[in-house]
């Protein structure tokens, strides 16, 4: 372990890291030399670096080992994470451009690639991490990194705002996690995941039993943070309102994909015993209960709370904190379908949310608003961004035949197969979807059916645009067709290192 | 004899006296050095289990970059209050009010 | 008591009640050089755990960075002349009483609990096996250390900076 014949084969399995920081650093080179047309450069640089990483991430397929001394590990899971958070940024960077967010006009551009890239790279290390450092290292990057892109509107006062509250916030709970995460090596004697998990699988004690109960909930003050659960989602709403939209379209994606990833690993690595299929909890605590409790929580507040806003970005980030508690349904299943049933949804919640926050750019591009109120009579002025928007929101509420749809299938199954004593969960859940179309719906009816009390000339939309409206619209409604294989690489990718 | 426990309870206090300071403070540089507490206690935590565990550095090293991360977090968080400063003469939080819930 | 006790003693009641007065005292000043003897504090702590190299990146880093920096942000946040670095508290009670409770439960927790035992870590210089351990077995964390802080640095100047992009 450590030696240099471990380095190498390190290395040689560290392909799409390598390149994203290779293309990191290329970035801030050529944005520091000031050429005219050194913007142009960085976003080839930045959309080729992501491509190449993405295609490296193919060539991982099926290694499943411990990397760097135990540092990281590559494994199925991580391969599909890695492909997932990689392709969440590279749909940002493609979709959302400084010319059609009127938000960063005029802002500078290299930095933003840089910053995009570095937060690529943090949230591809934070969902391979193997070892308590690695852990807390890996998360605090993304969350540094992403504080400085919702600062990025520097002159802006409620970006402004918006980063103070965001980092305070963030400080606070990945502060409270550390301490979690220091208790947690003092009682085992040892940082690394796999080890942790064999120390606890052989019990515990009376005597330390209340020990872990308060571990698991101080660690879960940093993973509650970084995916928006109550009650640590205080942030999210003023946040996400208050960064640029690109931004806060990246965040609802990226970020709380990557903390799902890493809860996944530590509560099924680190306090689960994964060798039946359910997980057994063997003697660890009965964090199941707990976490079950948060998703209700998380669901009904971000769905309650959604139903009454007017800002479109608002509306959507209360919308995806209840998507958290939905995606959390996964984590709670405690079972193959149960993660399954998460990376599904994950990848489901990409392609609608991006979307949704697409349309909202575009119309503030043109329009200049991203208020609820101002969106009557789009339906006339802008026919098919309001179609594609139909489409984003009904997939988010979870409609047949939309990809939406199926990712709140399998979760639902996947609950639902635990047992009788899980019913009441599933049917929180569905009452929860039930409330949740109350607010899609008024958008959508706000868009079609509501008349503009002045009449305005139609919205040209920009061809890119509406070529990235339309590659999302389309991969809402395709993969269907595509169902079988979608489920099976989902599967394929299910088998996590189970240490040494 | 100073045992583990002697240290613990030292960093149990300062991670309260912390999280006393983050809760009723209303400047953020004040909110600021509460974290600071937080993460100190928990480095503290860190080393002495290093010290009377099983004897490995694991510990001590965790430590490090906690310290790492503490300074780069601290640089930003500041360049932020520098920011709101400049764009409302205050570095209070309550006057950070544009965002209503 | 033998010479170990009082040193601990000593340095425990440094950290502890300058950490009392970072986070009560009415002026920004008294609470940012409070922090500095908080920072010594534990860095005589670490000494005596035997974390030499730590305790010395501790006041190098703690002490010569982060708290200078904090420092630059208490004067830059103020008019120049107005020596009013006040500031203020809310809502006192509540906080205390939660930051007393947690307290209570995490030394009675911490005192109940059976940490992982073993052959412990007798003082001696940590310095080269820190060096060693960081090309080897945490090489990737150092790394990744150093991405982070290049990031944070330019994000920071880019925050603060005030020239207009092209």
């Amino acid at each position: 372990m450590g030696s240099l014949q471990d380095v190498l084969t390190s290395v040689s399995r560290f392909g799409p890291e390598l390149i994203l920081t290779g293309a990191l650093l290329l970035v801030v080179v050529v944005d520091s030399t000031g050429v005219a047309w050194r913007n142009g450069v960085n976003r080839v640089l930045t959309v080729a670096g992501l491509l190449l990483a993405l295609v490296r991430c193919a060539e991982l397929r099926g290694v499943s080992a411990e990397i760097f001394g135990g540092m990281a590990v590559v494994d199925p899971v991580a391969v599909f994470f890695k492909a997932l958070l990689i392709g969440a940024s590279l749909l940002v960077v493609l979709a959302f451009t400084f010319r059609n967010s009127r938000e960063l006009h005029g802002l500078g551009q290299g930095e933003f690639y840089a910053l995009l890239l570095a937060v690529t790279l943090s949230n591809v290390l934070m969902a391979a991490a193997n070892d308590l450092a690695m852990l807390y290292l890996a998360l605090e990057m993304v969350s540094i990194t992403s504080y400085v892109m919702v600062a990025y509107m520097k002159g802006d006062r409620m970006s402004n705002e918006a980063s103070l509250k965001y980092i305070l916030f963030g400080a606070v709970s990945t502060g409270a996690m550390l301490y979690g995460l220091s208790l947690l090596y003092g009682l085992t004697g040892t940082t690394s995941l796999p080890a942790i998990r064999d120390f606890l699988a052989a019990g515990i004690s009376e005597s330390n039993r209340f020990a872990v109960y308060a571990i698991a909930l101080l660690v879960f003050a940093g993973f509650g943070f970084k995916t928006a659960s109550v009650p640590f989602h205080f942030w999210c709403p003023d946040v996400y309102q208050g960064a640029p939209t690109p931004v806060t379209a990246f965040l609802s994606v990226a970020p709380k994909a990557a903390g799902f990833a890493i809860m996944m690993r530590f509560f099924y690595q680190g306090l689960a015993v994964p060798r039946t299929d359910p997980w057994d909890l063997a003697g660890t605590i009965d964090w199941v209960r707990v976490l079950m409790l948060i998703s209700v929580l998380t669901m009904t507040v971000g769905n309650v709370a959604a139903l009454t806003q007017t800002n479109m970005k608002r509306l959507l980030a209360y919308s995806s904190i209840a998507h958290a508690g939905y995606i959390m349904m996964g984590v709670v299943a405690l079972s193959q379908n149960g993660a399954q049933s998460l990376m599904i949804y994950l990848l489901a919640y990409l392609v609608m949310n991006l979307g949704a926050f697409l349309v909202v750019t575009v119309v503030h591009l043109h329009e200049g608003t991203f208020d609820l109120r101002d969106y009557p009579g789009l339906y006339r002025r802008a026919p098919f961004l309001t179609v594609a928007m139909a489409v984003f929101l009904l997939s988010l509420m979870g409609i047949p035949p939309l990809v939406g749809f199926m990712g709140k299938l399998y979760v639902f199954a996947a609950v639902v197969e635990r047992g009788p004593s899980y019913y009441w969960y599933a049917a929180v859940g569905a009452v929860n979807a039930a409330i949740a179309a109350f607010y899609y719906a008024r958008v959508l009816k706000t868009m079609i059916i509501d008349a503009a009390p002045v009449e305005k000339p139609r919205l040209r939309l920009a061809f890119a645009d509406a070529a990235w409206v339309g590659v999302l619209v389309l991969a809402n409604v395709l993969p269907l067709l595509w169902w079988g294989r979608i489920d099976g690489w989902a599967r394929a990718s299910l088998s996590l290192y189970a240490g040494r | 004899m100073i045992a583990l426990q002697h240290y613990l309870v030292v960093s149990a206090a300062l991670f309260s006296l912390g999280m006393l300071g983050i809760l009723t403070r209303r400047n953020a540089v004040n909110v600021l050095m509460g974290v600071e507490l937080v993460l100190n206690s928990a480095n503290l935590n860190l080393v002495a289990f290093s010290r009377f565990g099983p004897g490995n550095l694991q510990g001590q090293l965790f430590a490090v970059f906690v310290i790492v991360i503490a300074a780069a977090e601290v640089a930003v968080a500041l360049a932020i209050v520098l920011t709101l400063y400049r764009l409302r003469r205050t570095p209070n939080l309550d006057d950070a009010d544009i965002l209503r819930g | 008591m033998s010479a170990e006790a009082v040193i601990f003693y000593v340095f425990a009641a440094i950290t502890v009640l300058s950490g009392a007065v970072v986070v009560l005292a009415r002026s920004l000043i008294y609470s940012a050089f409070a922090l500095l003897f908080t920072f010594f504090g534990v860095a005589g702590l670490y000494v005596l755990l035997g974390a030499d190299f730590l305790a010395a990146t501790q006041l190098l880093i703690y002490v010569g960075g982060i708290l200078v920096l904090l420092l630059f942000g208490v004067m830059l946040t103020h008019k120049l002349y107005d020596l009013d670095l006040r500031s203020e508290v809310t809502q006192f009670l509540p906080g205390l009483i939660v930051a007393a409770g947690l307290f209570a439960i995490l030394t009675a927790t911490v005192v109940r609990t059976h940490w992982a035992g073993g052959a412990g870590r007798p003082p001696a210089a940590t310095t080269a096996e820190i060096g060693r351990l960081f090309m080897s077995q945490y090489l990737l964390p150092f790394e990744a250390a150093s991405i982070l802080l290049l990031v944070a640095l330019m994000g920071a100047a880019m925050i603060v900076r005030r020239k207009k992009e092209a």
